[in-house]
């Protein structure tokens, strides 16, 4: 099977010349469909350039990546705006919702910008705050939302345009313990349904919860192993 | 087109949810249109009460007087030029109007007098309407008649009634008494806005035939100037120049610039321009206040994009384009000053109706505001063009942003 990630010796440095900062060191990943795999490093270690190089935030300075077959690393920036809509959902610490939009409002702007008729946009931005069971909070702005509340719209924002790469960048920095339980359960839900889920996080407790934990370091990956207490 | 629509929908919330800026900011551009157009159609309403008053008095007169060249040349327009110039096509008649001073006294009392000596065709040169009685005819100025026409209101100065027709009057004149008979009574016209026929302590006017007057004072015989009226429908200029070429034949002084011409049409025209030059400066002010709105959108739209660049940042990292953000923003600030455009379009006409009646009724005049469709044409294009100026630094700012830049800032 074709990965869905791929990335080939890839380096990202910044100030080039006498101090530049090496963030990530020739790195290389395989990750296939349906995966549910954790980053994990310390701050400083690389793992936030990582994953903006993975969600196409950004551009390596050397090296190849392949997203669902197609080559992003040398794209422009309007082309990553076109593989970001179509191949990725984010899901961020910090919820990133736009504070006078509604929660349906929320999860229809990824559809916006595919172009979806509003009928569609607002059949699929309803369905996808079902799965996060949100169904009766749909004209609740954010500010009138709890903190789990407004990551699981992130999360159906995330889903609505049922991108194959679900990139959740600490999901639960913002949660208390109750509620990173059920964005957890919520992330585990979507990676059974077959989609590919991958988590950045610092925390070990929140990489033990994924199927496969690469740890970052220093800008390089340290280790690449199966969790071996993976629960479904 | 879809899309776009989302755009203008997400501005339209972006506006909404900052009423009060959003109007402030819309101030500027209201006022700078209404000004603008206030202004502008003041002016318009202006111009054209002043024409229809001046061209009710003088369309199609042509004012010929002899130069200073040809006063000291001695050469003055004589009766026989006044004869032959009579003859020309379109030439429907000529007044001479040389005003002599003198006294008039009545049981009334004492009363200083103009006494204008003029041809029969002063009645449609100066539009006399007659109350009772005639204007005094071709027969009259050939025979030298002493005959008179005077206004209602002078009438009633002189001998407190206008009923005054086959009445006579003792004209003393350089210290020559002559005995006139009124053989009619004009109806004095109401004061114009801008041309005045009357004023309080103002002398009494009696017109006669000039040929009654040529024993009273010297050289009444030759006239300094006189007054052409050309047919309205004809080319005044043309006319002018053919009355100009038979005078200049007539006393062989062609080329020496003896008889000058004061077109009528050109004095209009040099009115209207100097309107023209007033309003337009008037308006250039105004402009420079619709400017100032215009940098108020720009800067409220850099401040806008400053404190969304967060919202830019999730926008992009969702897909949005480097277009799509500017269309965004661009809409907004189209939207803002399209509306102020509207609104001060609309407030800057009840502004001019406003202040035109004002005037109308403070100065005792008519002026009705002149609203042209160009202007409010002009006014709209040249708001929604100071939207798309002003709006395209802030939105690009906006739509250059990086992502992960606009994600990392709160």
């Amino acid at each position: 099977m074709e990965p869905l990630i791929e990335v080939k010796d890839i380096c990202k440095i910044y100030n080039p010349g006498e101090n530049e900062v090496r963030a990530l060191d020739h790195v290389s990943l395989k990750i296939d469909k349906g995966e549910f795999v954790a980053i994990i490093g310390q701050s400083g270690s690389g793992k936030s350039t990582f994953m903006n190089m993975l969600g196409c935030l950004d551009v390596p300075t050397s090296g190849e990546y392949f997203l669902n077959g197609t080559d992003v690393s040398t794209m422009k920036d309007n082309e990553l705006s076109v593989v970001r809509n179509k191949e990725i959902g984010f899901i961020f610490q910090g919820f990133n919702l736009i504070s006078n939009l509604t929660a349906l409002e929320n999860v229809e702007l990824p559809l916006i910008y595919r172009g979806i008729d509003r009928k569609t946009r607002r059949e699929l931005a309803m369905e996808a705050l079902k799965m996060v069971g949100l169904e009766k909070r749909v004209t609740h702005k954010p500010n009138e939302m709890s903190g789990g509340q407004q990551q699981r719209v992130a999360i159906a924002r995330a889903i609505a345009a049922k991108p194959p790469l679900i990139l959740a960048d600490e999901p639960t920095g913002n949660l208390d313990s109750a509620s990173s339980k059920e964005i957890l359960g919520i992330l585990k839900g979507l990676h059974k349904g077959g989609r590919t889920v991958i988590l950045i996080t610092h925390d070990n407790g929140i990489a033990d919860q994924a199927k496969r934990v690469v740890r970052i370091m220093d800008g390089k990956i340290e280790s690449d192993v199966i969790n071996e207490h993976f629960q479904e | 087109m879809g899309k776009f629509a989302e755009y203008v929908k997400m501005a339209i919330q972006n506006i909404m949810a900052n009423k009060g800026r959003s109007f402030l900011t819309m101030l500027g551009i209201i006022i700078g249109i209404a000004s603008v157009i206030a202004i502008v159609s003041i002016g318009e309403g202006t111009t054209n009460q002043m024409n229809e008053e001046v061209n009710d008095v003088g369309a199609g007169q042509i004012y010929i007087y002899c130069s200073t060249d040809a006063e000291q040349a001695d050469e003055y327009i004589t009766e026989e030029d006044v004869e032959a110039i009579r003859k020309l096509e379109g030439v429907e008649g000529i007044s001479i109007a040389s005003t002599l001073m003198g006294d008039v006294v009545t049981g009334k009392g004492n009363f200083s007098l103009y006494l204008t000596a003029d041809t029969q065709d002063a009645q449609i040169i100066n539009n006399v309407d007659m109350k009772r009685g005639k204007f005094f005819t071709e027969g009259d100025v050939s025979e030298g008649r002493n005959v008179c026409v005077i206004s209602d209101t002078d009438a009633r100065r002189l001998f407190g009634t206008d009923d005054v027709v086959g009445m006579q009057v003792d004209v003393t004149c350089y210290e020559m008494t002559k005995t006139y008979t009124i053989m009619g009574v004009s109806t004095q016209k109401e004061n114009g806005t801008f041309v005045s026929y009357t004023y309080e302590g103002a002398p009494v006017t009696m017109t006669v035939p000039y040929t009654s007057v040529e024993d009273m004072a010297e050289g009444m015989d030759t006239f300094y100037s006189i007054t052409v009226q050309a047919n309205k429908q004809m080319d005044s200029q043309e006319i002018s120049q053919r009355v100009v070429n038979l005078l200049e034949q007539r006393h062989a002084s062609s080329g020496k610039d003896y008889f000058q011409v004061q077109n009528f049409q050109d004095v209009l025209k040099l009115m209207n321009d100097m309107m023209g030059i007033v309003t337009a400066f008037i308006s250039f002010v105004a402009g420079i206040s619709l400017l100032v709105g215009g940098i108020g959108v720009m800067n409220i739209m850099l401040v806008s994009v400053t404190e969304r660049t967060r919202e830019i940042g999730i926008r992009k990292s969702l897909g949005a384009k480097t277009s799509s953000i500017m269309m965004q923003f661009l809409a907004e600030s189209a939207i803002l000053t399209v509306i102020g455009g509207i609104v001060g379009i609309i407030l800057g006409i009840a502004a001019g109706f406003g202040i035109c009646s004002v005037i109308s009724s403070t100065q005792g005049m008519t002026i009705t505001p002149g609203i042209s469709p160009t202007v409010i044409i002009g006014a709209t294009l040249f708001s929604c063009a100071v939207g798309l100026f002003f709006g395209i630094y802030p939105a690009r700012k906006a739509a250059k942003l990086s992502p992960i830049e606009a994600l990392r800032r709160n």
